[in-house]
């Protein structure tokens, strides 16, 4: 059988979601994925120390030759993150952009961070008048937020902050030692600082084990006490028999009928380089951000001489990220010599410092929109002060271990806003080893992000200061790509000839075809994006069951303001 | 979001190793290091002592890799540390040293392995050759004569401008031992690494009535 009810490209966040929705609502379901199945108890090496490995951690040559860094390291198998599709930049775009296309993508290394977007971000354009709101309300998907955080266990508190609603959590991890101190000193600068939303088990969950605090968690967690896509979603579509998984099968593109409706899929075989396609009533996309214009725009005939569903001429263009980069870096001398602490067992995130920038009035700030923090710091697995030491001997080595529990960080998430300047096309003349069109990244970070960054930096100087930190400097800002929470490719909103999508990730122009990942969000807002990707598959798919059990696929949604 | 812990990311960028090690043969001393248990293990019973085999460097001359031996050493030496034992009286613990757990085969395969970094640390193991003048090699003199040099490199005050690009050798030469170092189980668990272990419940600060931390 090569005909399907729906056919999925990709099984990250918002693919597994599609995949488990539909799978169990009783529709024939075939999943294209681009990379391999990877085995947890094979693949990652979380409970590895550097000593285990022959470059310590490090990373072997090859790999550091062929690395973007990252999670991409001697931890992981190195087939779970992508080396061989290509992709290019225009001119003076600095684009690093680590990928994974094992089954799961990139919820096998996720940071975690599960935070719900809010009104004051869909509805953004209104209070501050820069770009367009959101085509829904927070009323709207605030259902499927509960239901997703309930299904995936997310560990937090009720915190009662204009710009992150709250949901429904288990117990939080516990503050360490210097997220009390980080806490006072942000307290008398009037700033949040409070647990950060965790998708991470406290407590057994759903069948899910609780986490172990092992401490390596962006390198896969092999008992799955976190949420990913192979541990929560996939297993429950294959229960249910309806799933037809297809590894290694690079989604080339999407083939139209003789109405220019969505019929299938083209692929490309990893290992042997084979074209085949499979076929389906409805297409859902669901590649990740640029991938996902990439196959639409890659996807040309009569009907679309300018890539599917593209009327608007919107499709890949509006590419949002977060900018990420150390704001301030220093040490807490309250905690030399102090006993050392595993701090570094929730491998990142116990605390947060939710956006507090232009909420009361939207234009406080000489920026507009807002940015959040994360701390980092204490004991870790290397002591990467030596530098700041002077000397050697036995005195260098114990001022080593009296350092030890003290370096802090904090480290922005800024959202870029949309510009024309930033957008994803198909390069005109370059082709990856399987022959598909290479994608093409064209990003500058704009006046705002940078306006926040600097913000961020004085803050940083403030903080520390506040907290009895001694403050040593701060990082330049990462190139874009780095944070991996690109996008805008497919924006939805009401409009055919200004949105790729209408509200519910369904193609305007193509009603059989569905965009189920961050491609449809207007911006990245200060949130990360699995949540919300997570609650907007589970709404579109759902929407794409109603549509099957109407027999009425031909339709679009009725507009709604 | 991806991945906020930035230090083993930090820590993988630190390095860019631009070449491969085809012939790389193991190594004598590091893949050992965990042995010291072995030993107390050897004489307590009938098993064969396990023979060691010799490293043979792949980059380093003989007399170069005996002088990046001495200075993983004296940059971290072992140390003898009084350790509150469980009875009352604080004891003596010998922590083992760079020499202890071959921080030298660590930076030999990873100088062999990263051809960037090769005519740094040659051009710098000869610098300090020569700085032993008229001794005809550093590793010739006196731990007097060697303190006498390493301080006036590694500490400002005693910096001389002529000596920069010592300095600078010193201070790649530290990096690559701190590297090779607390890589190991023995380096870890001199700084009491608390991830060598699982814990139930997520660890939480066992002073919050002292939210700032003040005069702990």
């Amino acid at each position: 059988m090569n005909t399907y009810d729906v056919i999925v490209i990709g099984t990250g966040a918002g693919g597994g979601m599609a995949i488990k929705t539909l799978c169990e609502a009783g529709l024939k379901v075939c999943a294209l994925n681009a990379g391999l199945q990877l085995e947890p108890a094979k693949d990652f090496r979380e409970h590895k120390l550097p000593y285990d490995m022959k470059f310590r951690g490090f990373g072997s040559p090859q790999q550091q030759a062929q690395s973007l860094g990252y999670m991409d390291s001697e931890y992981v198998a190195s087939d779970a993150w992508e080396h061989e599709i290509a992709y290019t930049t225009t001119e003076g775009t600095h684009w690093t952009w680590p990928r994974s296309n094992a089954v799961g993508g990139k919820t096998n290394f996720w940071g975690r961070s599960a935070a719900r977007m809010s009104q004051i971000d869909f509805k953004a354009a209104s209070r501050d008048g820069y770009d367009v709101d959101w085509p829904i309300s927070y009323e709207e998907i605030a259902p499927y937020y509960k239901r997703v955080e309930e299904f995936i266990g997310v560990a937090s508190t009720i915190q009662n902050r204009p710009s992150n609603p709250d949901g429904s959590y288990l117990p939080p991890m516990r503050f360490r030692c210097m997220d009390y101190i980080l806490q006072a000193g942000a307290q008398k600068l009037d700033i949040p600082y409070l647990p950060d939303r965790m998708a991470q088990l406290t407590q057994a969950h759903n069948g899910h084990p609780p986490c172990h605090y092992c401490g390596n968690c962006t390198e896969g967690c092999d008992v799955g006490a976190f949420f990913s896509s192979p541990y929560f979603l996939l297993p429950l579509a294959q229960a249910t028999g309806n799933l037809d998984l297809r590894t290694n099968a690079i989604a080339r593109e999407i083939l139209v009928d003789e109405d220019g409706r969505a019929k299938g899929v083209a692929y490309v075989e990893r290992e042997s380089r084979r074209e085949l396609e499979v076929y389906a009533k409805v297409i859902v996309v669901a590649a990740s951000c640029i991938t996902t214009a990439q196959i639409m725009l890659n996807s040309r005939s009569r009907h679309w001489p300018a890539g599917i569903a593209n009327f608007s001429g919107q499709l890949g263009k509006n590419l949002c990220d977060h900018l990420y980069g150390t704001s301030g870096y220093g040490y807490m001398p309250q905690l030399l010599g102090q006993p050392s602490f595993p701090d570094n067992v929730t491998a990142g995130t116990v605390a947060w410092l939710p956006r507090w920038q232009n909420l009361q009035n939207p234009r406080e700030e000489k920026f507009i929109r807002g940015y959040s923090f994360y701390p980092g710091g204490g004991c870790d697995i290397f002591p990467g002060f030596y530098d700041d030491i002077e000397g050697y001997g036995a005195s260098y080595r114990s001022e080593i271990k009296r350092r030890y529990p003290t370096p802090v960080s904090l480290t922005v998430q800024a959202p870029s806003q949309r510009s024309d300047h930033n957008y994803v096309d198909i390069d005109p003349v370059k082709k990856d080893v399987f022959g598909i069109p290479q994608v093409r990244v064209s990003f500058q970070w704009d006046d705002n992000t940078l306006k926040m960054w600097n913000h961020s930096t004085e803050v940083c100087k403030a903080l520390f200061s506040a907290m009895g930190a001694v403050y040593q400097g701060h990082s330049e800002p990462q190139s874009p790509g780095w944070s991996l929470h690109e996008t805008g490719t497919c924006r939805m909103g009401n409009d055919p000839a200004h949105f790729v999508t209408n509200r519910f990730g369904q193609s305007h122009d193509v009603p059989n075809l569905y965009a189920c990942d961050a491609s449809v969000f207007l911006n990245c807002t200060d949130k990360t994006t699995t949540l919300s990707i997570l609650a907007f598959s589970l709404r579109t798919s759902e929407y794409i069951v109603d549509k099957f059990k109407t027999g009425d696929l031909a339709s679009g949604a009725p507009i709604q303001s | 979001m991806a991945g906020q812990g930035p230090s083993r990311r930090e820590l993988i960028q630190a390095m860019t190793i631009a070449a491969a090690a085809s012939t790389f043969g193991g190594f004598a001393r590091w893949n050992f290091a965990h042995a010291e248990s072995m030993a107390h293990h050897e004489q307590d019973s009938a098993i064969k002592p396990l023979v060691r085999p010799v490293y043979t460097p792949h980059f380093f001359t003989p007399s170069e890799y005996r002088t990046v031996d001495e200075l993983s050493e004296l940059i971290l030496p072992a140390v003898s540390v009084s350790a509150a034992s469980k009875t009352t009286n604080a004891r003596s613990v010998r922590q083992p040293g760079a020499r202890d757990v071959g921080v030298a085969e660590f930076i030999d395969f990873t100088v062999f392995s990263e051809p960037a970094l090769q005519p740094r640390f040659r051009d710098g193991l000869r610098w300090l050759d020569q700085a032993a003048a008229p001794a005809s090699s550093f590793i010739s003199l006196s731990a007097e004569q060697q303190h006498a040099i390493l301080n006036r490199l590694a500490y400002a005050k005693y910096h001389r401008k002529s000596e920069a690009p010592g300095q600078q050798f010193f201070i790649l030469m530290r990096r690559y031992t701190v590297m090779g170092f607390y890589t190991t189980r023995e380096g870890l668990e001199s700084l009491d690494f608390p991830g060598l272990t699982f814990y139930s419940t997520s660890p939480g600060c066992t002073h919050p009535d002292n939210p700032e931390h003040s005069g702990l």
